[in-house]
């Protein structure tokens, strides 16, 4: 699974775009007194700051890693300060990225000092209190992740007032979970869109996972982060999601979008 | 002052030479026809009482008397630590040390466990091995930590040691179920195989049918980590076959079923056991359910308790009958509430060591204090490790267990909200501690009663708590948290720093402090290139120093490395380093021996 997106040269950096991040650092190391107050610990919009600048790129020794979800995942798209969408974080590694920020949540690489085995206690179902054991046989078994009864999740539309349940336990790639969106809500978007009594078309629902299309295929996480689908393993993502949501893609800035073409070639994972 | 945990000399004589001229020395008769037969005497009676000395700060500080002191210490060293595997070459082991039988070897700096190093770094324990194959024929026992081993490696390992006893791989990668079928097959004396929290790839490979056929000497059987099913069949007839066995820690993939029959073929030997899944599989009880109590009744010997990986909680009580016995317990896969927690706690009067998951909350804590009063090790895990998660414990807990366990010397304590107040009681009441890692796991967090920073709980630590050694610090500091540490830090070898500090001033209290500060590893705190330059009298006494996502600019630690030329500087960058980038992501620097390694990768810079 390759990181970085290649055509850097022809893709504008996002972070060009954003000037002098760093400079935000320095002045805050000369007022400490001052912002000593400020600094304490508030609800403030996510900053991103710790994230990192740019991904490794990585061998493929992951596939045992699949415990590690949080250093792995991206930063929120729709982030309020309007920082940069980063792609491909598949890895476990990303390189430290200063944050002397004091107000800043989300996700950090390596932090809480846990090791990745002691991580997916949280999301195993076999660990609740007392019920809903999974029973593993012994030998001949080997499962990483619990499976799961019907794993139905919210999925909500723009334009479209009316959401519909997915079990993603139905699907096993991206693929398969694009298609079905298109199922579910082409009949749907193409009524909302029947605003003169027309005939209405159905428009197939296509480019939900490479920015190609009119919508893009998101994702709330369990730390209520929005995400953009289709960057971590199929079993990590959905360990992790909490709810769908198909977005207009103009929402995205171009630049983004940029990256997102870029990187759709190695971003695309499938868990096989 | 010599190293206590280096096996070389200190830095000050880095060269290859013993220290002393033969000319200084007074036992050694030099420039006279007749002094090799003198020297042979000497020689010969010295390595008869330098075998008996153990300690290595004590042959450490033997081999500096003179040449001939060195000489001898080397060829009587049979147990050789090597805390960083960069520090030295593989050549100049087998120089030094003719008669190794044990090798100690560390790698990895720890910050490697959180992902803030890039996989193949290094620590490759291949030139170790092929080195040693040719020069130790002999040895017996290798204990790796934080390395990358590979199946190759084992296999050259069970291949070229005939007498080959022990194996312990900690937090090791790089190999597999193929790699352990080897030095099972090979290894006909092999009395230890323990892997403990490594990554070990299924390779599909049933390694414990490959076990010699006869009666093994198996001692110790650690396989908790290893996720990959085993053939039981195989497992039950190796236990049943290897008489001296007294440490088996299972992994998940042996069931709740699976244990009772081990335990009731091997229970009473057994001193350590790891129960691996502690969950049934899909059987229908035709007699009502197992007695599963039973089998741990047969279980007189055992002293340490562990796996519960997936536990069914209805079964727990079945572990009744050793808790009187247990001086370890270690609940940390196992989400357990108080309620069922208590029950279990309350028999276990001879408690010394407990590692558990925050799931068993304050109240869970409160009775540990009740009842443990021996207890010396404490380690709480966060079941939910992220920063906004519910915190089941909090400083109500370790207040308690500072009121109850006044003997505790170490611990590990995740939590979501902490209390000055709380760390200043136990700074009073565990006069005991040597190691206080306390992770507060949002960061920058404040005192959540007094709102102020932490500075003075974790300053009452290092005044009070006089035998500490190492310190992890984590929550809401200011520089004077480390004014603290440098003041009264006198013994403390092992400090983490983590989103912390204010200024450069606060890196500069600790290097200008710490006398023993041997292991330092900082991330994401605002310290530059003023506080680097202020340790610089300090680095060749150190193990490592890293510090990642600092403000620490590439000039600086151009001339660190400049001006120190045993030392090491790795500066570990991303991909697209960037000459123009201000600040370089991670440092790493130790000192070594024999120069720069040689296999550093493409994304590890030395200076």
């Amino acid at each position: 699974m390759e990181g970085c997106p290649i055509s850097r040269e022809t893709c504008p950096k996002l972070l060009d775009l954003i000037p002098q991040e760093r400079k935000w650092y320095h002045d805050k190391e000369k007022n400490n007194s001052d912002q000593e107050k400020k600094l304490e610990l508030r609800l403030a919009p996510p900053g991103g700051d710790e994230e990192d600048l740019s991904a490794m790129k990585k061998k493929k020794n992951l596939e045992t890693r699949n415990n590690i979800k949080k250093e792995a995942e991206d930063k929120p798209i729709f982030n309020l300060s309007g920082n940069h969408f980063s792609p491909s974080n598949k890895t476990t590694y990303a390189p430290p990225h200063i944050s002397h920020k004091r107000t800043a949540p989300g996700p950090v690489v390596g932090w809480p000092p846990v090791r990745s085995f002691r991580k997916n206690l949280a999301s195993s179902s076999s660990s609740k209190l007392g019920n809903d054991q999974i029973n593993k046989s012994g030998e001949g078994e080997k499962q990483v992740e619990p499976k799961r009864e019907g794993m139905f999740v919210k999925i909500n539309m723009d334009s479209v007032p009316i959401g519909r349940k997915v079990d993603l336990n139905a699907y096993s790639t991206y693929e398969q979970l694009s298609l079905a969106v298109d199922k579910l809500f082409r009949g749907l978007l193409a009524a909302q869109r029947d605003t003169s009594g027309g005939e209405g078309e159905e428009q197939p629902i296509i480019g939900l996972l490479n920015g190609k299309g009119e919508f893009t295929l998101t994702y709330e996480d369990n730390e209520g982060d929005k995400m953009l689908v289709g960057d971590v393993p199929w079993q990590m993502f959905v360990s992790s999601v909490k709810r769908l949501r198909v977005i207009k893609s103009s929402e995205i800035s171009s630049a983004l979008k940029c990256k997102l073409l870029c990187s759709y070639g190695n971003m695309f994972y499938s868990h096989n | 002052m010599p190293e206590d945990d280096e096996d070389q000399s200190p830095p000050s004589d880095l060269r290859s030479q013993p220290p002393c001229s033969p000319n200084k020395s007074r036992n050694c008769i030099s420039s006279s026809s007749s002094q090799t037969f003198p020297d042979h005497v000497l020689e010969n009676v010295l390595e008869n009482v330098l075998q008996f000395l153990d300690s290595r700060c004590d042959r450490n500080a033997a081999s500096l008397v003179c040449k001939l002191w060195w000489k001898v210490e080397g060829l009587t060293r049979s147990e050789v630590f090597i805390g960083n595997c960069y520090a030295l070459s593989p050549a100049r082991l087998t120089q030094r040390f003719k008669r190794v039988r044990s090798l100690l070897l560390k790698g990895k700096p720890r910050f490697a466990d959180f992902n803030l190093m890039p996989p193949d770094w290094g620590a490759n324990f291949a030139p170790w091995v092929s080195t040693m194959a040719k020069a130790y024929p002999w040895l017996e026992k290798v204990d790796l930590k934080r390395m990358f081993v590979t199946d190759d490696d084992l296999a050259l390992l069970a291949e070229s040691f005939p007498g080959f006893k022990e194996l312990v791989l900690v937090c090791c990668e790089g190999f597999g179920t193929s790699g352990i079928a080897v030095v099972a097959n090979k290894c006909r004396k092999l009395k230890v195989l323990d892997l403990i929290e490594s990554e070990v790839t299924d390779d599909e490979v049933d390694w414990v049918s490959c076990f010699p056929e006869d009666v093994t000497c198996l001692e110790s059987l650690a396989f908790d980590c290893v996720e990959a099913p085993i053939n039981f069949k195989a497992l039950e007839g190796l236990v049943g076959r290897s008489p001296s066995l007294r440490k088996l820690r299972l992994n998940r993939f042996v069931s709740l079923e699976e244990l009772r029959r081990l335990l009731l073929l091997g229970a009473p030997q057994l001193t350590s056991l790891g129960t691996g899944s502690f969950s049934r599989g899909d059987q229908s009880d035709e007699q009502g359910p197992p007695d599963y109590a039973a089998a741990f009744r047969a279980c007189k010997s055992v002293v340490c308790l562990s796996g519960f990986r997936e536990l069914m909680p209805e079964y727990l009580p079945a572990i009744l009958p050793v808790c009187a016995n247990l001086t370890s317990l270690n609940f940390s896969y196992a989400n357990i509430s108080p309620d069922m927690f208590k029950p279990i706690i309350h028999s276990c009067h001879k408690l010394q060591i407990f590692w558990a998951l925050d799931s068993i909350c304050d109240e869970g804590l409160q009775a540990v204090a009740a009842t443990c009063k021996e207890l010396r090790e404490l380690r709480i895990f966060p079941f939910d490790p992220r920063e906004d998660s519910e915190g089941p414990v909090s400083e109500l807990g370790l207040q308690a267990i500072s009121e109850g366990c006044r003997k505790l010397e170490s611990l590990l304590y995740f939590c979501q909200r902490m209390t000055n107040a709380a760390l200043i009681a136990m700074s009073h009441n565990c006069p005991e501690l040597t190691v206080f890692r306390l992770c507060i796991m949002g960061r920058h967090r404040p005192d959540h009663v007094t709102g102020k920073a932490m500075d003075e709980g974790f300053g009452a630590i290092v005044k009070n708590c006089k035998k500490l050694t190492r310190l992890a610090v984590s929550g809401l500091l200011t520089d004077q948290a480390f004014r603290y540490m440098g003041e009264y830090g006198k013994l403390i070898r092992t400090l983490s720093v983590a989103f912390a500090g204010d200024s450069d001033m606060a890196l500069r209290h600790v290097l200008e402090g710490c006398p023993r500060l041997q292991k330092l590893e900082i991330r994401d705190s605002p310290f530059g290139d003023v506080a680097l330059r202020s340790g610089m009298h300090r680095y060749y006494n150190m193990r490592f120093v890293w510090m990642s996502a600092c403000s620490l600019s590439m000039g600086c630690c151009k001339d660190v490395a400049r001006a120190m030329p045993n030392l090491v500087v790795e500066v570990i960058g991303s991909d697209d380093d960037d000459e123009n980038r201000e600040f370089v992501d991670t440092l790493y620097m130790y000192r070594s021996l024999d120069g720069p390694r040689k296999d550093a990768p493409q994304f590890v810079t030395i200076l």
